[in-house]
């Protein structure tokens, strides 16, 4: 302590203070009597402001204290707390000389309560999603059986990139993976969450996105259970895995997600087919399409061969019939050969242009000619 | 970036499971049949070599986080 205030002394010449001086003297007096300290109550009249700063009153059965907590300190918390909530925050008493008001400039804000401030902000948020119906199961949307661009959300130098990259490789090769850079911890994780997660729709033929971390504290966890990351994954345009490496927290992201998997190598397994069964499942495909056209082939062949023995029987048939008229017309021919006319003692004369020379005028006197018998020719000529 | 990095592999199967079950179906000429065949034999043999043969490809979205 200083010199003793002299409480009754005139500052002016009047004898009286201004007011000024009077809560700045206040001001004084407590800001030097009252250390910063903790202190318990309940909250009520909590007003967050635009600005960011947050006004309420801490009380108890029978007295209150004003409270401000400026939002470069309460943005550190993970909510607002709501009025009756049983807190301890620390603060410096003061006096805010504008409205001569004795007040506690709060700093650090703990609900006394299970789960405190986290567990308000997480319920408060999860009601809100609720009412938009974000948490309504007909919401999930079915996985892509053969992804073919997958992205996903996560730190660019995390463990978590690195199993999925590492499963992804093994099963689904086929798939290019597209990495959007976000910072999954601290103050601007949610900023960059919710710009990533925007960015996903931005990217052309994306079928499945993951987004998501390593195992981390519950603080660590944070952005994954903000209410804005939560709707920009019910906003993405394609279904969305959750993997925030976490078995026992479920996180708002994971409700509000398509598919929730408990790791990053976990999401990315449920992301992709195993290439291994394809190949194993194509195999079966082949020998069915083989057993199918062998089949095909063999029904082929059997009715060929059905075919062709009809075919005998029919040709066969007819071979018997055509035979019998054959041995009739042979015998009519040969009674109308020439050669058997010849036999009976006729003759041919034919010229040299091989015309038979029926007529006395188509002989005239030393034409040469042939003259045709029934073993043989010979040549002749007309001499008279 | 633009276009798909691999064909549509679902189309591919789907496409793969007609071609076997119209081949198992007893009504289909033997012209037809082997058609089927030897498609069916192709694009099981594009197929098998795609998924043996690929290899990953990873991207990093350019626009880069703000701070």
């Amino acid at each position: 302590m200083g010199a003793p205030l002299d409480l009754f002394g005139a500052a002016s010449a009047e004898g009286a203070w201004t007011v000024s001086e009077v809560t700045r003297r206040a001001r004084a007096v407590i800001e030097h009597g009252l250390p910063p300290l903790w202190v318990r109550g309940e909250i009520t009249s909590f007003k967050a402001y635009r600005s960011g700063h947050w006004y309420f009153t801490l009380r108890d059965a029978s007295a209150q204290l004003r409270c401000v907590m400026w939002s470069s300190d309460n943005r550190r918390l993970p909510g607002a707390p709501v009025d009756g909530l049983q807190a301890f925050v620390f603060g410096r008493p003061t006096v805010w000389d504008e409205r001569g008001e004795f007040r506690l400039t709060v700093v650090e804000l703990l609900s006394t309560e299970a789960g405190g401030l986290w567990q308000l902000a997480l319920e408060k948020a999860k009601a809100a999603l609720l009412r938009d119906g974000l948490l309504d199961p007909a919401r999930k949307r079915p996985l892509p059986p053969f992804p073919r661009r997958i992205a996903v959300v996560t730190s660019p130098d995390g463990a978590a990139l690195r199993d999925i990259l590492a499963v992804t490789a093994r099963r689904w090769p086929i798939a290019e993976i597209v990495v959007v850079a976000a910072t999954v911890q601290g103050e601007i994780a949610e900023r960059q969450l919710v710009r990533a997660l925007a960015a996903v729709d931005r990217i052309v033929g994306v079928d499945v996105a993951i987004v998501g971390r390593g195992g981390g504290s519950k603080e660590d966890l944070q952005a994954f259970n903000s209410e804005r990351v939560a709707r920009a994954v019910a906003k993405c345009s394609v279904p969305v895995i959750s993997a925030v490496g976490h078995e026992t927290d479920v996180t708002l992201c994971d409700l509000v997600a398509d598919a929730r998997a408990a790791t990053p190598s976990a999401a990315a397994e449920a992301a992709t087919p195993d290439r291994a069964e394809l190949l194993a499942g194509l195999a079966i495909v082949g020998s069915r399409l083989a057993r199918s056209l062998s089949a095909r082939a063999q029904r082929a062949v059997d009715r060929l061969e059905r075919t062709r023995d009809r075919l005998h029987a029919s040709m066969s048939a007819h071979f018997e019939r055509s035979g019998a008229r054959l041995t009739a017309n042979g015998a009519h021919l040969d009674a109308l050969s020439p050669l058997k006319i010849l036999a009976r003692g006729y003759a041919v004369a034919t010229g040299a242009d091989g015309r038979v020379l029926r007529r006395v005028a188509q002989l005239p006197h030393g034409l040469a000619f042939r003259l045709r018998v029934t073993d043989g020719e010979v040549r002749a000529r007309v001499t008279e | 970036m633009t276009g798909a990095p691999a064909s549509n592999f679902a189309k591919e199967m789907e496409r793969l499971e007609e071609i076997v079950r119209r081949l198992e179906s007893p009504d289909l000429d033997l012209d037809e049949a082997l058609k089927l065949f030897e498609e069916g034999v192709e694009r099981l043999r594009a197929a098998r070599e795609r998924l043996a043969t690929a290899e990953q490809k990873v991207k990093h979205l350019l626009e880069r986080p703000e701070r």
